[in-house]
């Protein structure tokens, strides 16, 4: 997975006349394609597009603070903008001469809050107002699923709210304090839905709350067809749930807070200290970031291994999506002195799958390539087309390195789940390509490991087949 | 000029013109002693406009437009040469056009105002205006970008306390928004004057050579943004010197840095505190910093009772403008 690197990075990036983003380093094209952009493609960070826009309209070069956020965390940064003259295209030059992360619970982003606490009262299905001790006082439906909650509470009062749902993931004992509750997924009686409960407290801010504001957001659209199936889901993901979105929301904030602290002092920016305790703090900073990622790949681990879990199948370019993921792990590759040779632009090749998925096999693929192979060595993504033995058309990506390869034994685990073949350099989480082979297999495709002969370079070759789309039709 | 008009009746207009020009500005003059003279009035001890800092911002001014005309010249030799360069009243009418301009009145003053300050507290506190020991450890820093940027900023501190001993104010150092401000003023002027406006690569020229993220204000804030969490480090006002510390507080409660230079002042206490409060240093460290900068005053103590985002949404919530922006 990529790096959360919380230190001092720089990230440079280029815009065009139209506030296209058309090249950038891989922290400034993940924040893009978070907020919901592409590279190349319409510059979707809307702070950065807002200080780019005033640059270009002013013709002069500024620097200021930004802060966006890219869904899940608050990302701060020093940018400096630098439009660029006609005959050079015209557009901006971005350089982010820092890059911070915050989990946005920590960033006391009073505002921040407020916008998603109007989504959620925007998005309720039911709501309500709960007293002091979260015992209900009155609830309001507003989607025909919940009506089973209303009578259930309109036949038995005055009880804490979670005697009426269910909760998900922990056998919470009441009473919570209310800050563990807000967030908690539930089930309502009679939806098949998932549901978010919120509390969002009334009363003066330093003191205990008096009462609060009770939301219930249901995770999905009601379906026409009713939630029948879900029921079957739940035992099944309650496991891995209890892992992932049980404790990395828990987790997350902690060890930001850990990484960001042991990165200031590391850098010995409060104030001077002896060289030894920078080392520490290093190594805390790295273990946290270690963790951090682990996370991440926890929480990927639970998605795919939902019962109910399915890609979208849309016509994906693997040129493209190579292309791409290439391109944000350019920054890497080039620090590892390692060149990626990459198909023609000009070329095509389309699957029937998930474009985000197939950009984060890919992305795994490659920085694990680029991870194991040594320095001055060349990582090379090709694309295929065939068929397979039931003459089903299937195309593929293929990723080599020039690293030590995999043995035949080897190549039987490589796929297995925290399977880190021995190695003990505190890198990875050894989910990576369980969780890419599931994604791969989940779109209809599948991921293997062969080793190659010298005479090829020797390393190893990852394929990642996937169903072709005929072309034109879009799966 | 419009002055060497030949005929009677364009004499009679210009002069009409001048004697409402004049009048326009003794109106000015007169709606402004009201409010300067409450000032004075109501405040004890060290008021915000002083003889000191008017006499600043006036230099400032002029040097701004002192700059702006030099600019001009090497684009109007041969066909405009014109025999003294800057001519003092050209000088004095872009100066006051400057002046009108609230924008960049209420900056200067504002930069005035930290000059200012930071004297006294060298003088009191004996806090090194240009050196402070945060800023020493920066350079000492073993991240080359790091040491390089304070450096950097360090020479930048050095020239603004230099400048504003002389009384100058350096077109680079400007903030970009005010820069074009600036600009503005400049083409009016040159166009109302001998009706031609300023030579587009004279603008050309200045806006090129700009660069908002080498200027004073901009090392600051990069140099603040590079410490990242450290950054509270540098609320202490006597380890930080007050460049570093207004920007560091500016950053951390999310104000512009005029603000923060502002609530430094000792009429704006409650501006001050509640920015402390709202950057979450607790009451107790309230009231060191007050010690080091007003140790009349003395802060409430109920502050540490104010949630940090409390204090940060009545802050926003204040106008906090050194002059009403009427653009």
């Amino acid at each position: 997975m990529i790096d959360r690197d919380d230190t001092l990075l720089a990230a440079r990036g280029l815009t065009d006349r139209d506030d296209r983003l058309v090249n950038a380093d891989e922290p400034l094209a993940e924040l893009q394609i978070a907020c919901g952009g592409k590279v190349p493609g319409m510059l979707a960070v809307p702070e950065l597009l807002e200080l780019v826009r005033q640059a270009r309209g002013m013709g002069l070069r500024i620097a200021r603070e930004f802060g966006a956020h890219d869904g899940e965390d608050l990302v701060t940064g020093f940018v400096r903008i630098h439009p660029r003259p006609e005959g050079e295209g015209a557009g901006c030059e971005m350089l982010v001469e820092n890059w911070q992360r915050h989990p946005h619970a920590l960033s006391a982003a009073g505002e921040y809050a407020e916008q998603l606490d109007a989504a959620d009262r925007a998005t309720a299905g039911a709501s309500g107002r709960l007293d002091g001790q979260q015992r209900v006082q009155l609830v309001e439906v507003g989607s025909p699923d919940a009506s089973e909650l209303g009578s259930a509470v309109a036949r038995d009062p005055g009880r804490v709210w979670t005697d009426y749902v269910s909760l998900q993931d922990v056998s919470h004992h009441q009473p919570l304090h209310w800050r563990l509750m807000d967030g908690a997924r539930c089930l309502l009686p009679g939806s098949g839905r998932h549901w978010r409960a919120r509390l969002l407290p009334l009363g003066p801010a330093s003191a205990a709350p008096v009462a609060f504001e009770w939301l219930l957001i249901p995770d999905e659209p009601l379906d026409d067809a009713g939630g029948g199936d879900s029921e079957e889901e739940q035992p099944a993901s309650l496991r891995t749930r209890l892992i992932g979105s049980a404790l990395t929301p828990v987790l997350r904030q902690p060890i930001a807070r850990i990484i960001a602290n042991a990165e200031t002092i590391r850098a010995r920016l409060a104030g001077p200290l002896r060289e030894e305790y920078t080392q520490y703090a290093g190594t805390i900073a790295a273990a946290g970031q270690h963790l951090s990622g682990m996370l991440d790949d926890l929480a990927d681990l639970e998605v795919v291994e939902a019962p109910g879990f399915r890609a979208a199948r849309e016509k994906v370019d693997l040129v493209d999506a190579a292309r791409r993921a290439a391109g944000i792990l350019g920054v890497r590759a080039q620090a590892h002195g390692i060149a990626i040779e990459l198909p023609d632009e000009r070329e095509t090749c389309h699957a029937t799958a998930e474009f985000r998925r197939v950009l984060q096999v890919l992305m795994n693929l490659i920085g694990n390539a680029i991870a194991y192979s040594p320095a001055g060595s060349r990582v090379t993504v090709r694309t295929h087309e065939g068929e397979d033995h039931e003459g089903a058309r299937l195309v593929a990506v293929t990723v080599s390195d020039e690293g030590p390869g995999v043995t035949e034994e080897q190549a039987l685990r490589i796929f297995d789940k925290f399977e880190r073949l021995g190695r003990d350099n505190g890198e990875g989480s050894g989910l990576g390509l369980y969780i890419s082979r599931q994604l791969a297999r989940a779109m209809g495709g599948d991921l293997t490991v062969a080793a190659q002969t010298v005479d090829e370079g020797g390393g190893a070759v990852f394929r990642l087949d996937l169903p072709a789309c005929s072309n034109g039709k879009s799966g | 000029m419009a002055q060497a008009a030949t005929s009677i009746s364009g004499e009679d207009i210009s002069v009409e013109r001048l004697l409402k020009e004049e009048l326009a500005r003794g109106d000015r003059s007169l709606r402004g002693i009201a409010p300067v003279l409450a000032h004075m009035l109501a405040s004890h001890g060290n008021a915000m406009v002083s003889d000191a800092i008017v006499a600043r911002v006036r230099g400032m001014l002029e040097h701004l437009a002192r700059q702006l005309l030099a600019a001009e010249r090497p684009e109007m030799q041969g066909s405009h040469a014109r025999a003294n360069p800057e001519p003092a009243e050209a000088v004095e009418a872009l100066g006051a056009r400057l002046a009108a301009d609230h924008f960049v009145l209420g900056h200067s003053y504002v930069l005035a105002m930290e000059s200012h300050l930071a004297e006294r507290l060298e003088r009191r506190t004996s806090i090194d205006p240009v050196l402070s020991p945060l800023l020493q450890e920066l350079i000492a820093s073993e991240k080359p970008a790091i040491a390089e940027l304070a450096m950097a900023t360090l020479a930048a501190q050095s020239r603004f306390i230099q400048s504003q001993r002389r009384m100058d104010m350096p077109l680079a150092e400007l903030p970009a928004e005010l820069l074009l401000a600036v600009i503005e003023c400049w083409q009016n002027g040159a166009r109302d004057r001998d009706g031609e406006g300023v030579p587009e690569t004279a603008v050309d020229r200045l806006k090129q050579s700009y660069d908002e993220g080498a200027s004073r204000g901009g090392l600051l804030a990069r140099l603040v943004s590079a410490m990242g969490n450290g950054a509270v480090a540098a609320l202490e006002l006597e380890h930080a010197g007050l460049a570093l510390f207004a920007t560091a507080l500016a950053s951390l409660t999310r104000q512009s840095r005029d603000n923060a230079v502002v609530a430094c002042h000792e009429s704006q206490a409650a501006r001050l505190a509640l920015a402390f409060r709202a950057a979450g240093l607790d009451a107790e460290a309230i009231e060191r910093q007050f010690l080091v900068l007003e140790p009349g005053i003395s802060v409430p103590e109920v502050i540490g009772e104010i949630a940090p985002d409390r204090a940060q949404a009545i802050l926003a919530r204040s106008e906090a403008r050194v002059v009403d922006i009427e653009r």
